[in-house]
């Protein structure tokens, strides 16, 4: 028994006011002179000590009126298991978190043992449900038999999505739910919002640590290494090792390639904290390489003292740069700053537009168009499809380019060339700037940028990233298929503008080529839970093949041919096919949150249990079969209404006695 | 409007007693109709024949120039009669719940009794008693009787318990004459001991009256709680509920009084129980309806 207000209890002390007018203000002891006793007699006493009793008795009542008044005012209530015993029946949902911290030890199979344990104490009537839970939550089942065949993923837990499931659960049952949570409490858990825990109001959550509080953890937090080296370049691996509630201790680092020790280091590892290692590995092979940095933890968690990475080393990627035969400027200008910025990622065939009837652009990271009047119709047909396979093009608009109607591929009419040299204004400059897009980074470069030619073309429903001061389009970007076009609406030869001899064109130009290339697309590893793009446009186009680390296809036939992305379910490495044709090594790791084996404390526990507790019943979802407060106060207060009237009807003898006397 | 000052609450602020006779009686007075047989003055009445032995004072002389023969001149309220008053000064005649306590309107009684008669020329007496004479003033009807008489009343003070066995043998003694004898006390004594001791009074020719003074918490006693008694007389104490005082005794002092008058009336006695909330009057009344009856 408890009480909701004790400081009501404070009201026992007015007990005291009935005493003192009973036995003390009452008890004279003077005695009464009177004229004669003659008519007086001894057996008189009887009388006396009836009347003493009546007077004690209405003392008892008076006071008891104002302990009970006091005690229900204090509103007492009953813990009592009985009378959730006698509720109807009830929907016991089994949470069991497999998320990667739950590989740990034996913290898994406790669950399920203890789960195991819930399921077989249920009582007739009573429905069961199976729920595993990492980031998402998913229903197992509804018999103890559900319970087994979970097993431990890589993912991370979220508290809040199992309270958002738990909420609908509720919602939906319709009868008092208690979630059992097996657990190992993780505080890294807990959502940033803690209004995100709520439990639905006929929820009662039980929970079971599987784990104690606290457990040392080492693991590699992070791996920063690049996703592509070229030709001869050197590579540079940076791992984190991070200890997690760890004493001071010396590690041994290992870099694996393709499963082969590389090289490994011996590193510090500060009481609780960080120490960062890095790799120069020489001989890094050609192709797509399976990287790894690993430790030796010796702790209960070896899952996570590996990390993945994917590196590949690859030849400079080509890049057909097609222009009128008599103009070189513009190849000059390109190729210059192409090679300036982006460490032999490219290499630059230049191709008069003359020659390129019979080349097959596909074997071209992607396509520059410079200012070409007229292409040969069948290479114009490969560009177009090209692009629609996943290909690049760059148009750069000129005067050369401006005599026809059309620009090629890119299919929107031309409207008229723009020659600012010969009006008053003399030049124009980029007016706006869509710095959003992957080619313009910084448009405070391009302010000091003279443009005196310009072809004016119709954007239709392309993207304009870039505009002059006259409003012509300078930049456009379209897609087609799976690949883009690029438009630009000048050109390179430092002759139609100065924009070659700013410092804005070399970041320019590689921003556009690794635009161009996908270059930019994807870190070299990713985390558990995420979303790999298979394709860029809803457009079918070629199947995506992709396996998951354990070789199996992970998409279906119909998937790999409509899926946008997939979800990355296992730590490992994928290996994706692209449309393009394009093979690509995606590393995944568990979410090193998971890692922090800290749980959370008992008052957070108590909170989240109670974010439903205080609200039994208070939908309509009936009784709640649980042990909850059972307040009884009005039982008391009627209690003393009985005592009351009771103390009225003797009091009143008393009173008529007084009337009279006085 | 005189009726009030004949309330004994009134009279216990007027200081003198024999101002406060004064006021009770010229008050009563002055409030009766006029009456052949209560009139009280100069006024004559009749001649009678001179006797030896009468006072010569009372002697019309001028019919005895005219006739040379002596008569008596008499007036109306002229009598013999010889007013005894026995106030009863025991020490439960000090108990009162009221402005004055039943001596004190004991006192008042005795003093107006006596101022009467004095008016009325009657002689007057006064014993003080208890268990015992505490003080005599013999009767006489001289110049200056009614300031002793007064003065004897003042003196009375509450002695000790009652006897009337004892100081009633030296009353007999002390009534030569036939007159009216009027007992004031509280009377607690069992009835046929009061009545077997004043009785023989009666027997000499005497009225005699009872005023049996009680105080009206003593008729009715009502208290509110239970309560330690303590008696006046005996000192014993008591204790005594309220329900009790309300029933079982009010049935006992109500017997008492009944028997005590029954049995008076039974023995010749002329009985009247005084509240000492009530007004004088009423035994004033009393005292002069008897004194008729003896003229």
């Amino acid at each position: 028994m408890g009480f909701l207000a004790p400081w009501a209890l404070a009201g026992l002390a007015a007990v005291g006011l009935p005493i003192w007018l009973h036995l003390l203000r009452k008890h004279k002891t003077t005695p009464l002179p009177f004229a004669s006793l003659m008519f007086f007699e001894r057996r008189t006493q009887s009388s006396i000590k009836h009347r003493r009793l009546q007077y004690l008795v209405l003392l008892a009542l008076r006071a008891a009126v104002i302990a009970l008044l006091a005690f229900a005012f204090a509103r007492p209530f009953l813990q009592s298991r009985l009378a959730a015993l006698a509720g109807g029946p009830k929907l016991t949902v089994l949470a069991i978190d497999n998320s990667f911290s739950m590989r740990a030890g034996e913290r898994l199979a406790r669950a399920k043992r203890e789960a195991a344990e819930v399921a077989s104490s249920l009582r007739t009537g009573d429905k069961l449900q199976v729920l595993a839970f990492g980031s998402q939550v998913h229903m197992m089942g509804d018999s103890a038999a559900a319970i087994q065949p979970i097993d431990a993923t890589d993912t991370r837990s979220s508290y809040a999505e199992l309270s958002r499931a738990l909420r609908s659960i509720a919602q939906a049952a319709r009868m008092p739910v208690e979630a059992h949570l097996f657990s190992d409490m993780q505080k890294s858990s807990l959502p940033a919002n803690f209004a995100d825990l709520r439990l639905g109001d006929s929820v009662r959550l039980v929970a079971h640590p599987v784990a104690e509080r606290r457990a040392a953890n080492f693991a590699v937090e992070s791996v920063n290494a690049p996703r592509r080296v070229y030709g001869s370049g050197k590579t540079r691996v940076e791992a984190t090792i991070a200890g997690y509630g760890t004493e001071q201790a010396k590690r041994r680092v290992s870099l694996l390639l393709n499963g082969r020790e590389i090289d490994s280091k011996s590193v510090e590892v500060p009481a609780g904290g960080r120490a960062a290692v890095e790799f120069l590995p020489a001989d890094l092979p050609f192709g797509l390489n399976r990287g790894e940095v690993r430790i030796d933890s010796a702790d209960n968690l070896p899952e996570d003292d590996r990390f993945y990475f994917s590196v590949e080393r690859a030849e400079a990627r080509r890049v057909l740069f097609v222009h009128e035969a008599r103009n070189q400027r513009d190849a000059l200008y390109f190729r210059t700053a192409l090679e300036a910025s982006a460490e032999s990622a490219y290499a630059l065939d230049t191709v008069p537009v003359e020659q390129t009837a019979n080349l097959a652009p596909q074997k071209y990271a992607f396509v520059v168009l410079s200012d070409v009047s007229s292409a040969p119709a069948n290479f114009e047909t490969a560009l177009r499809g090209y692009v629609r396979a996943g290909g690049s093009l760059l148009v750069a608009l000129g005067r050369e380019s401006a005599l026809r109607n059309r620009v090629p591929v890119f299919d929107e009419s031309v409207i008229e060339p723009r020659y600012y040299a010969r009006d008053a204004a003399r030049f124009q400059t980029a007016a706006w700037l869509d710095t959003g897009h992957p080619s313009i980074h910084n448009a405070q470069r391009w302010d000091d940028v003279k443009f005196y030619q310009a072809v004016r073309i119709n954007p239709g429903a392309a993207r304009v990233a870039a505009r002059l001061g006259d409003d012509t389009p300078l930049l456009l970007e379209k897609q087609l298929g799976e690949g883009r076009v690029l438009v630009f609406a000048s050109t390179f030869d430092n002759i139609s503008n100065d924009f070659p001899l700013h410092a804005s064109f070399v970041p320019f130009i590689e921003h556009t080529a690794n635009y161009l290339a996908r270059q930019e697309e994807g870190p070299s590893n990713y985390l558990v839970g995420s979303f790999l793009e298979l394709r860029q446009a809803k457009e079918q186009g070629a199947a995506v093949e992709v396996l998951d680390p354990k070789g199996a296809r992970a998409l279906t036939l119909d998937e790999a041919t409509r899926a946008q992305n997939m979800p990355l379910a296992m730590a490992g490495f994928y290996d994706v096919k692209r449309p393009n044709g394009r093979h690509e090594l995606v590393a995944v790791n568990a979410d090193r949150h998971e890692s922090d084996l800290d749980a959370i404390s008992a008052d957070t526990l108590t909170l989240w249990q109670n974010t439903a507790q205080g609200r039994q019943n208070a939908a309509s979802g009936g009784e709640a079969d649980v042990p909850k407060p059972m307040e009884f106060w009005w039982y008391v207060l009627i209690a003393v209404l009985a005592l009351a009237v009771a103390e009225s009807l003797l009091g009143n003898r008393h009173l008529t006695v007084d009337s009279e006397a006085s | 409007m005189l009726q009030r000052f004949l309330d004994p609450a009134t009279l216990a602020s007027i200081s003198g007693l024999d101002l406060v006779a004064k006021t009770v009686v010229d008050g009563f007075l002055a409030g009766l109709h006029r009456s052949p047989d209560y009139g009280f003055s100069q006024e004559f009445a009749e001649y009678r024949a001179y006797t030896p032995g009468d006072d010569l004072r009372r002697v019309d002389w001028n019919v005895f120039a005219r006739s040379e023969r002596l008569y008596l001149k008499r007036y109306r309220g002229e009598t013999n009669t010889q007013l005894l008053i026995l106030l009863d000064a025991s020490a439960s005649m000090a108990f009162g719940s009221q402005a004055v306590n039943k001596l004190d309107y004991a006192r008042f009684m005795a003093a107006s009794l006596c101022y009467l008669a004095h008016a009325q020329r009657d002689a007057a007496g006064l014993i003080v008693f208890d268990e015992d004479v505490q003080n005599y003033v013999a009767p006489s009807a001289r110049q200056g009787q009614l300031f002793r008489l007064l003065h004897a009343i003042e003196k009375a003070q509450p002695g000790t318990r009652t006897d009337f066995a004892k100081p009633f043998v030296h009353f007999l003694d002390f009534t030569r004459r036939r007159g009216l004898v009027v007992v004031i006390s509280d009377f607690y004594e069992r009835p046929e001991v009061i009545v077997k001791t004043v009785e023989p009074l009666r027997f000499r020719g005497n009225e005699v009256i009872l005023f049996h003074v009680l105080d009206p918490q003593e008729i009715a006693p009502k208290f509110g709680e239970p309560v330690l008694l303590t008696d006046m007389e005996t000192s014993s104490t008591l204790e005594v509920s309220p329900e009790y005082a309300r029933g079982e005794y009010r049935h006992r002092i109500d017997a008492h009084i009944q028997a005590l008058g029954d049995q008076s009336k039974g023995a010749g006695l002329d009985y009247f129980l005084m509240d000492t909330g009530r007004p004088l009057d009423e035994g004033l009344r009393e005292y002069l309806s008897v004194r008729q009856g003896r003229m």
